[in-house]
């Protein structure tokens, strides 16, 4: 835990959040992923603002029967094939004019280009939320694990291996289907059917053994550190040791899992929005949108490549952040001499 | 424990990315069933290809014999039992490898909906006011394994209907005499007076307790084949029966592959029935993707596709290689049920602007376009005994006074109707099956529903369940889309078997009236249809034709479209020929 | 040690039973999945349909069904699917093994050969552009949905360019080593480059990372003091330490792929493997194969999850404690 033993000897000198920070600030690659995710999330929230004032489209209606003026000539944006036996429809192709289609249509003949920017809002949104709640739950069982120890630490840590080893499918397509129909009720809270909070949840318990795990182990050493037993020895309290001795200290690696995570969530977001639990149509999400495009892979491939390419961009910044975060918190990884 | 996991952070992403998505079969199955005695109609092919019309089979040409069929499917059909299958898939081989006393013809057009003797030297005498039916058993016919077939194997296999459970046992066969008993105790199945068999004159006699118009069609589909009287009394899954047909069946593997091989007891006798095969091997591989399917047919790895061609490539196809594309009409039909029992679908007005609101041109262009489906709004497909041409739900029209066809929706009609059953604002959950073409069925209707005035939801749930999912009145389902194929060309089949009250059982999974309709006026006149067929099957289906649109005023369900098959061959495959019963036949391709 | 390990292995049976029960549990909490009318056929009768049921036990109460099914999976090993009928469970997952145990060792191959070489690389390096230009690349290989990538290489390699570039590569599918070992190998070839790209990616991180820290350690300062080359402390010292680590990686990695979470990797490119069969026994609410995968993936999973435990207390014995 070296980020720990880092931190706790700098506590005498000038404190490691603001070297850190500082050095975050000098750091290319924070600065590089960080103009990246603003522009992707600038994107994503003017969503409404570019399909109401540029594309003039509504992309969460189908329109099959659209046209679209290319060149001054109306084509249907669904066009039925003219070769051969004239069998199937196609949607049409990128128009390049950034007024309609500009990345062309999808099955229903929406704007593609549209809904991926509607799309990204979910993802991100989703994205955020479960990583946030992952690493606030994790954080949670993380602590009282390490600091309680004993039986209740036996328990979390029995738990912990069971999410770690079930298979997250089969808890996806079930809870879809019970969840679709009538939504989910525990107690007084009430998940509505196509509710994001469906995705966040099961996201954000998915990865909880992995960040809660080191996060125990972290509060394990620490709890036998000299500084902790002294606090106890003084007869302090357990929750005034837990946030003045232990948060403090483990917040740099709390620091490092959140990019990551937020990461993580987004891809598996993409990947639960295929079976069909998550984000619903006609709402739109990079994952649904890959899933629309696989089946105009061999047509009209833009429309699975482009979010495809996005989700990579987006996980790309935040991983590159990552690093850059841990390199600020942890300086010994970075390299040599410096 | 130990901290590897910080390390291993990364490793989720392995697990999660791997998350996926793969199209998949609905689960509907597609079977189709028929009695010539009612098809007194021309279902000429439209094939892309093939000849229209038709005709019987031309005489087997030996030097064209050999080579390996090799044909292609995202998955198995399950069971290998001839009595217990109900797929579309397996029937198709079937046909080449066991037989009834009866079985459909082989042929091109409408005469593949005739019923010919098979094992039976001829169709059976018909006495006793339709009650008793005499059939005679050809003599010198081996089972695969050089068994001969004799009439103990005949009652067997009746008797095993019941102690497999067949799924047609309590639908297709719960008429002849005993039947009652066997459905309550399939253990101890004995059809003693209802399947009369003598061994010494060859004789097999049935009787049933009432007379059935559709009887012959049940005893010529494979749940009705003649299997020996040794086979196990419970559903033998993945093991092998013998056969009597020109194949019998080598391995089976559901997740790997099905192997055919010749049957070297089979001789030709009836050409109609079960002519010889050419390929020596018909070899069928699962658990290849349908867009994998079409590129192994086009590099001529694989000599025919079994799913639907994924719509992305049906241009390619119809376009690069038109000739060895086929496509056939399908008496079927996609329709949505809307639930009677629960509101909105509660109000007549709901439901007729939902069949007003559609744009059918528009779910045929989701289905494929136009050459692949057609718009309808009749009950009963076109060419369909009892069909119709008129549509009550179309611009201009009303039930009342229907159009010839379907021209155009009419959006402002059903707000109206909405506004006035005073349903509007109300929550609507469309449950589609999550393959490419359901989903986007159910898109398009979300589209359309929230048009209209409806919170509309669409809710894609797995094919395998959706189909059964629909119809349990527990899972309160307002409207879905489904397909359905004819089991025999007899109105009954569409109307009576799916808006009939007797096939509606709340809190059942079984309850394939899904809709909840149950109209007993129109019950009874059903009842009067179906006596009327067993004599008069003209005046039978124009009654069936009244009560097409009689139910359709009511719009218990909205039709959408009647689709199409589409077969897609390699170039090294010839001798084409569409079954309307069950589809290509696989013994007939030569490979060669 | 020896408590240790019991109490390990105590903890590992707690976990896969916790699961079975789980997986059950959800499963007939699932509304539509009774198998029953699905079995029965379209339209059955009330009465088959009760048959159907009372055949496969499932008019019995729900623990006996449990207790039952895990008797046909454990003790008899007979167990049965539920959608293709005698269709026994064990050896459709003992023939779905070779498949996937080809896919994941070819890949591992491949990702750990990258994965070292270019960690070491971008480690040891003088050249400035080399640790950025890898440790960019590398997070490329992490960001990318994998589904996504097979698609994509799919669309290339049997499509667009399926006439000209790439006319070698066979279809989709598996072909047995003993089959045919040259078309095994071009039938697994992309599989293997598309599980390795994430893999690699990762492996170059965490090597790059460790070696780095290695190399900060007094230790390695007093051997370079000693004046020992610096070749010699990169792979002497600083990349055995880090290796520890990697294996440890390795065998969790490695024992969820085998598992079948190599899923999405086997259903795009129709590899007929584990995790294909146990995607395909969802799609179909396949119980009985359900149970069969999960259990075989979870034990793969907590064991292995287990082994790495061991040998970090072996290491260190400050962990047998807690």
């Amino acid at each position: 835990m070296s980020s720990f033993k880092e931190s706790s000897k700098a506590i005498f000198s000038e404190s490691p959040g603001k070297i850190a920070l500082r050095s975050l600030r000098k750091d290319k690659r924070s600065k590089i992923s960080l103009a990246i995710l603003g522009v992707i999330i600038f994107l994503s929230f003017s969503a409404p603002i570019y399909s109401h004032y540029i594309a003039h489209t509504n992309p969460f209606v189908s329109t099959l029967d659209a046209t679209v003026s290319v060149n001054g000539i109306a084509k249907p944006v669904l066009e039925p094939s003219t070769t051969g036996l004239g069998l199937g429809i196609t949607p049409i192709g990128p128009t390049w004019n950034i007024t309609g289609y500009f990345i062309g249509a999808d099955s229903q003949g929406r704007d593609v280009l549209a809904r991926l920017f509607y799309g990204g809002r979910s993802t991100l949104l989703i994205g955020i939320s479960a990583g946030l709640l992952c690493l606030l739950l994790s954080l949670l069982i993380g602590v009282i694990s390490g600091y309680h120890r004993g039986w209740i630490d036996a328990i979390l840590s029995r738990v912990l291996d069971i999410i770690w080893a079930f298979p997250v499918y089969l808890l996806a397509i079930s809870l879809s289907v019970v969840l679709l129909t009538s939504g989910l009720k525990i107690g007084v809270i009430h998940i509505g059917p196509g509710s994001f909070a469906l995705p966040i949840f099961i996201i954000g318990i998915v990865y909880i053994p992995y960040v809660a795990r080191p996060i125990r182990a972290q509060v394990l050493a620490l709890r036998e550190s000299d500084f902790v037993r002294a606090a106890v020895g003084t007869g302090a309290r357990s929750s005034t040791i837990i946030f003045r001795e232990i948060l403090p200290n483990i917040l740099p690696s709390m620091m490092v899992f959140v990019p990551i995570i937020v990461a993580l969530s987004m891809l598996t977001e993409s990947a639960l929005s295929f079976l069909s639990i998550g984000v619903q149509p006609p709402a739109a999400s990079w994952g649904t949108i890959i899933n629309d495009g696989l089946g105009l892979l061999y047509t009209r491939p833009m429309v699975g490549i482009a979010p495809g390419l996005l989700i990579a961009l987006t996980a790309a910044a935040l991983n590159l952040y990552g690093d850059a975060v841990r390199d600020a918190l942890d300086p010994k990884s970075r390299t040599r001499g410096d | 424990m130990v901290d590897y996991s910080g390390k291993g952070i990364t490793k989720i992403l392995a697990i999660i990315l791997e998350v996926s998505h793969v199209h998949h079969r609905p689960f509907i199955i597609k079977s189709a069933l028929a009695t010539a005695a009612l098809l007194v109609l021309a279902l000429a092919g439209s094939s892309a290809s093939s000849a229209a019309g038709s005709a019987a089979l031309a005489p087997y040409d030996a030097k064209k014999a050999g080579g390996t069929l090799t044909l292609v499917a995202q998955a198995a059909a399950g069971t290998l039992d001839p009595k217990v299958n109900y797929t579309a898939e397996f029937w198709q081989l079937y046909q080449a490898s066991y037989d009834g006393l009866l079985t459909f013809s082989y042929g091109s057009g409408a005469t593949t909906f005739n019923v010919v003797p098979d094992l039976a030297q001829a169709l059976p005498t018909v006495t006793n006011g339709g009650k008793t039916l005499t059939f005679k058993l050809r003599k010198g016919i081996k089972f695969s394994d050089g068994k001969p077939v004799t009439v103990a194997d005949v009652k067997a296999s009746f008797e095993r209907i019941f102690k497999v459970s067949s799924p047609t046992a309590g639908s297709f066969y719960n008429g002849i005499v005993g039947a009652d008993v066997c459905l309550k105790t399939p253990a101890t199945c004995k059809l003693d007076k209802g399947v009369v068999v003598d061994a010494a004159t060859n004789t097999v006699i049935i009787n049933i307790i009432a007379p059935d118009d559709s009887i012959l069609s049940k005893l010529a589909v494979p749940h009705a084949v003649i299997n020996p009287a040794s086979a196990p009394s419970k559903d033998a899954g993945t093991t092998i029966i013998p056969t009597t047909g020109a194949y019998m069946f080598k391995s089976y593997d559901p997740n790997k592959s099905l192997v055919m091989v010749r049957n070297p007891y089979f001789k030709e006798w009836n050409h109609d029935a079960q002519p010889q095969a050419y390929a020596d091997q018909i070899l069928y591989k699962f658990g290849i993707t349908p867009t994998a399917q079409v590129t192994a047919v086009e590099n001529n790895q694989a000599n025919w596709a079994f799913d639907p061609i994924p719509a992305d490539r049906l241009n390619e196809i119809g376009t690069k290689f038109p000739n060895q594309v086929h496509i056939n009409p399908l008496t079927a039909m996609y329709y949505l049920p809307m639930n009677v029992n629960l509101a909105p679908f509660n109000n007549l007005k709901a439901r007729q602007a939902v069949s007003y609101a559609i744009d059918r041109a528009n779910m045929v262009k989701i289905f494929g376009g136009s050459q692949l489906a057609t718009p309808v709004c009749s009950f009963l497909p076109p060419n369909f005994p009892g069909h119709v041409d008129y549509c009550g739900y179309t611009k201009g029209a009303t039930p009342a006074k229907p159009a010839k066809a379907w021209a155009a929706p009419d959006l402002e009609l059903a707000k109206k109707l909405v506004k006035e059953s005073g349903t509007a604002g109300q929550a609507v959950g469309i449950v589609v099956s999550d393959d490419d073409v359901n989903k986007q069925l159910g898109v398009y209707l979300q589209s359309v529903l929230t048009s209209i005035g409806y919170k509309a939801t669409v809710k894609p749930i797995s094919g395998n369940i959706q189909f059964t999912y629909i119809q349990n009145t527990k899972n309160k389902v307002q409207i879905s889309v489904t397909p359905w194929y004819q089991d025999y060309p007899a109105a009954s089949d569409f109307l009576d078997v799916l808006l009939g009250c007797a096939s509606f059982t709340p809190n059942s999974d079984s309850s394939i009236n899904m809709a909840g309709y149950c109209n007993k006026a129109l019950d009874a006149k059903m009842s009067k249809a179906k006596a009327l067929g067993v004599t008069d099957p003209v005046a039978a289906n124009k009654l069936w034709g009244e009560i097409d649109q009689e139910v359709m005023a009511d719009a218990p369900v909205a039709v959408a479209f009647t689709p199409k098959q589409l077969d897609f061959i390699s170039a090294g495959t010839k001798n084409y020929l569409f079954s309307l019963q069950y589809k290509m036949f696989v013994s007939q391709l030569i490979v060669k | 040690m020896l408590g240790f390990i019991l109490r390990r292995i105590s903890a590992m049976l707690f976990v896969l039973t916790s699961i079975s029960i789980l997986v059950f549990l959800i499963f007939f909490a699932t509304p539509g999945v009774d198998p029953a009318a699905r079995i029965a056929g379209r339209n059955a009768d009330q009465e088959v349909l009760a048959q159907v049921r009372h055949s496969f036990e499932l008019d019995k109460p729900l623990p006996f069904r449990f207790f039952s099914m895990m008797r046909h999976l454990f003790i008899s090993q007979d167990l049965t699917s539920y959608v293709n009928r005698g269709a026994k469970v064990i050896p459709q997952l003992t023939q779905a093994i070779p498949a996937t145990l080809s896919l994941v060792i070819g890949a591992a191959i491949i990702w750990l050969a990258m994965g070292i070489f270019f960690g070491i690389k971008a480690a040891s390096s003088t050249k400035k552009w080399i640790d950025p230009t890898i440790g960019f690349i590398g997070i490329i290989g992490i960001s990318l949905p994998v589904y996504w990538l097979g698609e994509v290489v799919n669309l290339i390699t049997q499509s667009k360019l399926h006439s000209s570039v790439f006319k070698w590569v066979p279809p989709l599918g598996y072909v047995g080593i003993t089959d045919n070992p040259f078309q095994w190998f071009l039938h697994l070839l992309f599989p293997w480059l598309t599980l390795a790209v994430l893999y690699a990616g990762i492996y170059v991180r965490v090597l790059r990372n460790e070696i780095r820290v290695v190399m900060g350690e007094d230790y390695i300062k007093t051997e370079r003091a000693k004046g020992a080359s610096e070749k010699r402390i990169l792979y002497k010292h600083a990349t055995r330490m880090s290796l520890i680590t990697l294996v440890s990686l390795f065998g969790l990695d490695f024992g969820a792929l085998v598992g079948g979470y190599a899923l999405l990797t086997e259903v795009v490119f129709g590899i007929q493997g584990v995790g294909k069969l146990t995607f395909d026994s969802l799609q179909n609410f396949d119980l009985p194969v359900i149970m069969a995968t999960v259990m075989y993936a979870s034990f793969f999973v907590v064991f292995m999850n287990a082994i790495v435990d061991v040998l970090y207390a072996v290491l260190d014995p400050r962990v047998r404690r807690v």
